[in-house]
């Protein structure tokens, strides 16, 4: 974990750490590249705007010592240019300040799903199976029929499972730029609860809970 | 009015009103004179013959020159005297009655009286003031014609550093970051002038930028802690303890904090398509982005069961960045929906190089000289932050399409085409 706001850093280590991850931080580009070349990591979370240079130039080095390495950029920002060329560089994903935890937890465990078994892996979650290549559910291996959006949904939930997850991140996962529309937080109200009645009605186990007034957890 | 225009009439005016007063004074100082002359003339003419007659005694009592021009008569014994008058006669070699000067006076010779009459032709002085008048009064013409031309050359050379400081004034606009210079004329006002205006862009320049910067710099600052401040509550949100009341508290401020983060976001936004930090652009077929965003809008228009009506047939393209078109489409499609009411309608439609969005919505016609400007809500809806169709508008602005509001039938209208 790259980044130079001490606050900030110590959420996501402290956020990340419950999810089961060993987390190393950096503050600088110096230190950072000294961790980099001295360890091995599958995941790094990199800051582009750091105060003894551009995270760019990490990512260039760690390409050259460890490419089997993910890469996540963190910038507060929301520059195209700073996009693409870090996704030019390799990095996998790139995420703008100020994000939801569980979105940088869901996208982390994506990225890791990816490099880590390319992407065959099955997620077996109690009664529940999935296939995230495939976008395929199955429940005693009788698949479950669910809609793109809804399917996203599960899986944002599976990543996070146990934590709150908020109306506003379900809706930023699923929407991005069209998540302040008061809409889409009737959009997931509504789509959980679909969620929520097929799972029941194949497993007969209800996985969701309400948070009353912010949003929902997937207990499993 | 131009300003040549206006000095011009002003000259002419002056010196038409003078030349006309100077023309009438010449013209009674020429009659003046001529008529002096005339008289110096006839007198000169009494004194030969009072010298005469008194040489030679006249025969007969009537006496007439053969020219007609002098009479003499005897007369009884009169007193002294001498008169002028004009008079017509007939001219033998004109064919003509002319006009005559009349000199009656009495003469003696000895103990004999006579009145003698004399007269003078008129003609050639007559003749001679009308070529003088018509001359003047030509003259008079061809001095006023050169004026004219004359003082518009000399006002345009003058002038000319003054008109080109105002093309420089006219091309020049706020905020994009072109170096003003105006050239030295040689003329210490308009130098001046120029040096003045030179000083005033700059510090209104410098001013724009800072302010721009100010903006951004303040949003890209409050970019961070908002970030810790999100990061915070969600990881206290997680916490299992917490009781209802203190989750919704919680979630209270998250929410707000949202909403800021989202509002610096459009702010920054906003101000990097200001500065036109969007360079690259290229060529985007507008109803297949449209398209493409319905699609991906469809569930939420079904759970307001909106009918969405699309007619995009004919094919519109604008040149203009990828990503600013997606952000344009996408703040005035979430717009139509965001402002719908259940059950309403949304239609978009595309001819002649132009896309029309239109929606029913809750709210009747909007006020169109509010409606593009920054925080100028005319709902009460908070999840709006505003600021939608001002990068809508700005976005517009900067690739010269024209951005328009119509209110017909009940359905709000956007229209976006190319400035013709």
């Amino acid at each position: 974990m790259i980044e130079d706001e001490q606050a900030l850093c110590e959420t996501i280590v402290s956020y990340l750490e419950e999810e089961g991850y060993r987390c190393e931080q950096a503050g600088t580009v110096e230190l950072g590249s000294e961790k980099v070349n001295l360890y091995e990591y599958d995941c790094m979370l990199v800051d582009i705007g750091l105060p003894d240079g551009s995270g760019l130039s990490l990512i260039k080095e760690l390409k050259k010592c460890h490419p089997e390495t993910g890469i996540i950029i963190i910038s507060a920002r929301n520059s195209m240019d700073d996009k693409i060329s870090g996704l030019d560089l390799g990095a996998d994903d790139y995420l703008t300040k100020p994000f939801h935890l569980p979105e940088l937890n869901s996208r982390i465990k994506s990225l890791l799903r990816r490099r880590k078994f390319e992407g065959k892996q099955e997620l077996i979650i109690d009664k529940i199976t999935i296939l995230p290549e495939n976008r395929q559910v199955l429940v005693n291996a009788e698949p479950l029929q669910l809609t793109r959006k809804e399917f996203d949904m599960l899986m944002f939930f599976v990543s996070n499972r146990g934590r709150v997850l908020s109306k506003e991140s379900i809706a930023e996962h699923l929407w991005g730029d069209f998540a302040d529309s008061a809409d889409s937080f009737d959009f997931v109200y509504s789509h959980v609860k679909n969620l929520r009645r097929k799972l029941l009605e194949r497993t007969g186990t209800d996985y969701f809970q309400n948070v009353y007034g912010t949003g929902y957890t997937f207990i499993a | 009015m131009k300003l040549q225009t206006k000095i011009n009439i002003r000259f002419l005016t002056v010196t038409f009103l003078v030349f006309t007063v100077a023309g009438v004074l010449f013209f009674f100082a020429l009659d003046k004179v001529v008529n002096q002359n005339i008289h110096e003339m006839l007198e000169s003419r009494k004194a030969y013959i009072i010298l005469n007659l008194q040489q030679n005694e006249p025969i007969t009592d009537l006496l007439e020159s053969p020219d007609h021009s002098i009479f003499i008569k005897r007369v009884e014994k009169t007193g002294e005297y001498k008169r002028f008058s004009d008079t017509l006669a007939y001219d033998q070699e004109e064919k003509e009655l002319i006009p005559f000067r009349k000199m009656t006076f009495s003469a003696h010779s000895g103990d004999q009286h006579y009145q003698v009459v004399l007269l003078q032709s008129l003609l050639e002085s007559e003749d001679l003031q009308m070529v003088i008048v018509s001359f003047m009064t030509g003259l008079f013409g061809l001095v006023l014609l050169a004026l004219f031309f004359l003082n518009g050359w000399l006002s345009n050379k003058a002038w000319n550093p003054f008109f080109k400081s105002l093309s420089v004034l006219i091309t020049w606009k706020i905020g994009e970051n072109q170096a003003v210079s105006f050239d030295r004329t040689g003329i210490s006002e308009f130098d001046q002038l120029n040096s003045t205006l030179e000083n005033m862009m700059q510090k209104i320049q410098a001013d724009f930028v800072n302010l721009k910067e100010f903006t951004e710099n303040a949003s890209h600052e409050i970019q961070t802690p908002l970030a810790i401040i999100k990061s915070k509550l969600e990881m206290v949100l997680q916490d299992k303890t917490l009781n209802d009341q203190q989750h919704q508290r919680i979630h209270a401020a998250f929410e707000s904090a949202n909403r800021l983060s989202k509002l610096n976001e459009a702010l920054l936004l906003l101000s990097k398509i200001e500065n036109r930090q969007f360079v690259d652009s290229s060529e985007i077929d507008v109803c297949k982005l449209i398209q493409s965003r319905l699609e991906y809008l469809e569930e939420l228009f079904a759970l307001k069961q909106i009918e969405v009506t699309v007619r995009l047939e004919s094919q519109v393209t604008f040149n203009m960045n990828s990503l600013l078109a997606d952000i344009l489409i996408n703040n005035l499609l979430s717009n139509a929906l965001r402002h719908n009411i259940e059950k309403g309608k949304i239609t978009v439609l595309s001819e002649n190089q132009k896309i029309t969005i239109s929606n029913t919505g809750r709210e009747a016609e909007m006020d169109v000289s509010r409606l593009f400007r920054r925080f100028a809500k005319q709902t009460t809806t908070s999840e709006s932050n505003g600021l939608g169709l001002a990068i809508a508008h700005e976005i517009c602005n900067n690739y010269n399409l024209e951005l328009n509001y119509h209110y017909l039938n009940g359905m709000h209208n956007m229209a976006i085409k190319q400035k013709s």
